[in-house]
């Protein structure tokens, strides 16, 4: 037998710190043990039946989904809220991107600086900062203000992811263009756009993701009739930690798994 | 007839990061005849590049005026100027294959699809490259991206054709290979060529005239055979291969050396006399210059010796002689003669 060496064990370990409780999570998903899940009562689907709003043999008062309309009302939420805030984010933080790195102007590093600050500002100032606001200018909270207050620092993601990838590209590319004819909208379009496309597509993942799975900010901002789908759970969970959470806990993970590995599909087929 | 290219007082300075500032490019006139080839020569920081980029619309000019046959340029963007240029690294369209690159220009223009195709096949062909149309550009060699540099920028059919240091990036062979194709390529399409480098030798090969350009001044402006054997200032006959300077005063009609010796020479004052090296032999010459001294050092490279000479009155001299002269060891004495035809007194030089 192989000498187990201490680098190999620490390493064993720390991949077990990091993925043990998702994997648990996974695992208590498919637990027929409606009462202690931390106990294996044998393998059963019965809290993805009940997500989705079907026969289950499991215990019906160990249910907490009060209705599967609510949870999918949640997730259609999500859905619209992310979409719009990848397009918004997306566009402006890629613009923002070119124009900080393409013009020279004073305060250039000043911009680039406090496009940055949204991500390192925490969350929970953020969220109040963005109540207040949106309290103070009258508009009403909706479905609109959680677009808006997740767009301020969704922009921010996209701005470093756009930026990374800009700064490998070689500014005499779009000389050459320009020096053969292409007016700068075509330069863009035809040298620029391409060469910066995998970082615009990663960040629109980024902030499709994170838009996705927000719950500090979007809990702020959040009208009463607007619930996304991590505030859902969070409502859930407050009346205890169930089976079916699991389950939607498993599904989130596999959706994000998919989103992230399509990127990577994308990107590594660009190049 | 408008000159191809008429360059009017151009002046340009940048800010330096330390506050002040630097000039560039410091008045300089400059024209060009079609189909010429033109080498603005100078070391780095001399303003050639500079001029380049103010020809080709990157650079605006802070003052003067730049036309492009009969066309005022000043003013306009470089997307709409007829110029097309080499870039130093080539700087090629990584994500389009070679024959798209070539086609760019064509692309943009709006050429009809059958016509590109013909004409992208025949500048591959012009720079041997046919048949390599589908390539990705990582896929090919320095010297064939150089290639596809030169017909990317030749296929709009320029009448002025840029280059900036565009053979800097290949090896020593593949650069003498290519300096005599790009004169083959000038010659044979009849445009003009403003060609940047900091290689003289390269200069001296290619050029039609060069332009020898330090401080953002043209020192001096000339074919390459003006400017090797009669250099009008100092830089230039230091930039411009190897060459012993000797100081000499002017009097009653003649240059006087260090040592006394005289040639006839017009003028006041004290300048600067030029001797190539090659212009120094062992064989007795009637009427010039005589070194007599000390072989120091003897460097041979197959065509030729070169011997470094220590001399009384004048230190070290240079003298590149015919390798099948006959040669004494380094240590011996050693008489060097100049014929006169070949001293060139550098004008208005006080050392």
């Amino acid at each position: 037998m192989k000498c187990v060496t201490p680098l190999g064990l620490y390493g064993v370990l720390f991949l077990a710190f990091v993925y043990a409780p998702i994997l648990l999570v996974v695992v208590f998903s498919f637990n027929a043990n409606p009462i202690n899940m931390m106990i294996w009562d044998g393998f059963t689907l019965d809290w993805y039946r009940l997500i989705f709003g079907m026969e289950a043999k499991a215990a019906e008062s160990a249910s907490y989904i009060d209705s599967t309309a609510q949870l999918y009302a949640a997730v259609r939420t999500s859905f619209v809220v992310a979409f719009a805030t990848t397009a918004i984010s997306t566009l402006f933080g890629t613009a923002l991107a070119l124009a900080v790195s393409r013009f020279r102007f004073r305060l250039a590093g000043f911009y680039r600086g406090i496009l940055l600050v949204p991500m390192i500002m925490p969350d929970i100032v953020l969220g109040i900062a963005l109540l207040i606001f949106f309290v103070t200018i009258g508009a009403n909270l909706s479905i609109g203000t959680i677009i808006v207050g997740q767009c301020t620092f969704l922009i921010s993601y996209v701005f470093v992811t756009v930026s990374a990838r800009l700064a490998l590209l070689d500014e005499t590319l779009e000389e050459a263009s320009a020096d053969l004819g292409a007016t700068p909208l075509q330069t863009f379009r035809r040298i620029t756009l391409p060469a910066i496309a995998p970082g615009v597509l990663g960040g629109a993942l980024l902030a499709f993701i994170i838009s996705m799975d927000d719950l500090v900010i979007t809990y702020f901002v959040a009208g009463t009739g607007d619930t996304t789908l991590p505030i859902h759970i969070w409502g859930m969970l407050r009346r205890g930690i169930k089976p079916e959470i699991n389950a939607i806990a498993t599904l989130m993970l596999l959706f994000t798994l998919v989103v992230a590995a399509a990127g990577l599909y994308f990107r590594q087929k660009k190049e | 007839m408008p000159r191809l290219l008429e360059i009017h007082k151009a002046s340009k300075a940048f800010h330096s990061p330390e506050g002040g500032t630097i000039t560039a490019l410091d008045e300089v006139s400059l024209s060009l005849s079609s189909a010429e080839f033109l080498t603005l020569l100078g070391p780095s920081g001399c303003g050639k590049t500079t001029l380049l980029r103010a020809i080709s619309g990157f650079e605006p000019l802070d003052r003067g005026q730049i036309t492009i046959d009969g066309q005022e340029m000043t003013d306009r963007p470089a997307h709409r100027r007829p110029v097309n240029t080499v870039f130093q690294r080539y700087a090629l369209f990584p994500h389009l294959t070679v024959g798209r690159n070539v086609s760019y220009a064509l692309e943009i223009a709006g050429t009809p699809k059958a016509e590109i195709r013909t004409r992208v096949g025949e500048m591959l062909d012009l720079v041997g490259l046919a048949g390599l149309g589908q390539r990705g550009i990582s896929q090919l060699s320095g010297g064939q991206q150089q290639r596809v540099a030169l017909a990317r920028a030749l296929v709009a059919r320029p009448k002025l054709l840029l280059l900036d240091e565009p053979l800097s990036a290949l090896d020593k062979n593949l650069r003498r290979q290519m300096q005599l194709e790009l004169k083959r390529l000038q010659e044979e399409l009849q445009i003009g060529f403003v060609f940047v480098t900091h290689d003289q030798e390269e200069a001296l090969t290619m050029s039609d005239r060069i332009a020898v350009l330090a401080q953002g001044q043209i020192q001096q402006l000339g074919t390459p055979e003006d400017l090797y054997r009669h250099p009008a200032n100092r830089f230039t006959a230091e930039f411009l291969g190897e060459s012993n300077l000797l100081p000499v005063a002017l009097h009653d009609g003649a240059a006087i050396l260090a040592d006394g010796q005289r040639v006839p020479a017009s003028g006041r004052g004290t300048s600067t006399l030029m001797i190539r090296p090659e212009m120094l032999g062992t064989a007795p010459v009637a009427d010039g210059l005589t070194f007599a001294g000390t072989i120091r050092e003897r460097f041979y490279s197959g065509t030729s010796n070169l011997l470094i000479v220590e001399t009384q009155a004048f230190g070290m001299l240079q003298a590149l002689l015919r390798a099948d002269a006959p040669i004494a060891v380094p240590g011996s004495p050693v008489t060097l003669y100049a014929g006169r035809a070949d001293l060139h007194i550098i004008p208005g030089g006080a050392t």
